[in-house]
């Protein structure tokens, strides 16, 4: 089964004083996850996000007419700030996998299993 | 019912966990394996003769259901490849009753995952494993069947559609599985059994505190090396060797300190004993086992000794360090007062945050007991009404009028 985990993170961890160190720790955790997705041998993909300010949301009323709008589609804590989709036997393997996923700070990841293209 | 098909209808239900769990682990779908089960075992309790095995009737007769209903489907290429692997069910899994202990243990973690709400997994294992229906589920959480059901069935989509996995899980993984496990079983124990009277989850002889101490029993037996496994199956013991004494003949609760002890279940408290005693001999001590430790200091009281409070408190102290929390306080408070009278039992209790407490039961009915000790009536008068105001179950309520009416008028 595919799972993508959606990483939400508070940008604010990025921005204090140690915010440079911070980011490069987070890398770091990264690039760990990828070395070891890839040494697994698992299919997956990811790709990080930029910052929330960048966000720009089509919000529907209903009767599919779209009004654009400046920012993320909720104005939370933590913001998705990237995600995987990792290739998993089941969901405690993909749990595993997005325990790895490094969090500076509060936030959460999200855990969806990705609906598999037969049952479309 | 004839005694016969009482005998069998409890066969069926003793085999029910065993075999659904080797079917849900089969066939990959808690659906499925529920419902052979029941068709299998309406069919097992028309038969003019009893099989020798009701298991491995059960077995056999729901495995041909399944591939029948499987190949009548016909849709999934995904479903038939399980109906196969079904079909294959190897010869091992009729060698009942030889316990299978791993597809049990496999079927309480699946219903007991972390993934699924806290207070819907003990539904799905009260469904699943107990086959308890939904009807009384509904009734033991105090909600209605259609919301129970649709809880249940969401539960079901959760473990079929977010790969909810049915294997075993690896040992290391246990440790952090069992807690949710246990934590399950917790819940389930405390909504069965506060309510005393058992009117809001007893019908037809099926009680829900019965199957939850079941499930609990199976726990233990299935993983004798954790200490903490075994601890809450003695506490649940422990509370159900109580159940007889816990009403009198009007219908009132009777507080555990009035109960009279030859009215106990003996055989439970023993039981319970045995599972204590193998928990300290593994060495590690968890909150559960201190719990029990504490109703098992209790049951003493059955053996002709006074209740040893002093043993009481101390195991309270170790309990609030390994797991803090208002109610716990509140029971050491009460403890107290034993020892040192009402009013250091009020002093403690008054020390306790009470913006937890506040909606607490427990909190308004140990107040107002200790200040009816200490004759302040109007105060524990208003404190009962207030306990009353919380919508306690019809055995407390009883009892909390009782003792409201004792302190007369004011």
């Amino acid at each position: 089964m595919q799972y993508m985990l959606m990483i939400h993170e508070s940008e604010d961890a990025y921005s204090g004083d140690d915010g440079a160190a911070v980011m490069e720790a987070t890398l770091a955790g990264h690039m760990k996850l990828i070395e070891k997705l890839n040494a697994d041998g698992v299919e997956f993909s990811g790709n990080r996000l930029r910052e929330a300010h960048t966000a720009t949301t089509l919000r529907y009323e209903g009767a599919g007419k779209a009004a654009v709008h400046d920012g993320p589609f909720a104005e939370t804590h933590e913001e998705l700030g990237g995600y995987y989709i990792v290739e998993a036997a089941d969901l405690d393997a993909a749990i595993e996998w997005a325990r790895m996923i490094p969090i500076p700070g509060k936030g959460a990841v999200e855990i969806r299993p990705v609906w598999p293209d037969e049952d479309m | 019912m004839s005694e016969t098909s009482r005998s069998l209808a409890s066969a069926i239900n003793d085999a029910r966990p065993r075999v659904v769990a080797a079917l849900a682990v089969h066939c990959r779908s808690l659906d499925l394996a529920e419902d052979a089960f029941a068709e299998s075992a309406t069919k097992c309790l028309q038969q003019a003769t009893l099989p020798d095995s009701v298991a491995a009737w059960l077995m056999t007769t729901s495995k041909r259901w399944i591939v029948d209903t499987i190949r009548r489907q016909q849709t999934e290429v995904r479903v038939i490849e399980d109906a196969e692997r079904t079909a294959d069910m190897s010869a091992e899994l009729l060698k009942f009753p030889e316990p299978i202990e791993d597809e049990r243990l496999r079927l309480i973690f699946i219903c007991c995952h972390p993934a699924i709400a806290t207070e819907t997994r003990v539904a799905l294992a009260l469904k699943v494993i107990c086959g308890l229906p939904v009807a009384e589920i509904a009734r033991v959480f105090l909600t209605s069947e259609t919301t129970m059901f649709q809880r249940i069935t969401r539960a079901k989509r959760k473990v079929a559609e977010a790969g909810i996995s049915f294997e075993l899980p690896p040992r290391q993984a246990w440790g952090e599985r069992l807690e949710a496990v246990l934590l399950t079983l917790e819940l389930g124990f405390t909504v069965a059994y506060q309510d005393a009277g058992g009117e809001r989850s007893q019908i037809d002889g099926a009680n829900a505190g019965d199957e939850v101490a079941r499930l609990a029993a199976l726990v233990a037996e299935l993983m004798p090396q954790e200490s903490e496994a075994l601890g809450l199956a003695a506490l649940i013991y422990l509370a159900k060797s109580r159940l007889p004494a816990r009403i009198d003949g009007e219908g009132a609760m009777v507080p555990l300190s009035e109960q009279d002890p030859n009215l106990w279940d003996y055989a439970a408290i023993e039981q319970a004993r045995v599972w204590l005693d193998s928990a300290v001999s593994i060495g590690y001590t968890g909150p559960y086992q201190i719990m029990a430790s504490i109703q098992l200091t209790h049951a003493r009281r059955g053996f002709g000794q006074v209740t040893d409070w002093d043993a009481i408190i101390r195991l309270y102290d170790a309990l609030i360090k390994l797991r803090p929390g208002p109610i716990v306080s509140l029971n050491r408070a009460v403890a107290l007062s034993k020892v040192n009278g009402a009013q250091a039992g009020l002093n403690a209790l008054e020390e306790i945050d009470l913006t937890k407490l506040q909606t607490a039961l427990p909190y308004h009915v140990a107040r107002a007991d200790l200040l009816a000790q200490l004759g302040r009536l109007d105060e524990a008068r208003i404190a009962y009404t207030h306990a009353l105001d919380l919508d306690p179950p019809g055995a407390e309520r009883l009892l909390l009028e009782r003792k409201r009416v004792s302190l007369g008028l004011g």
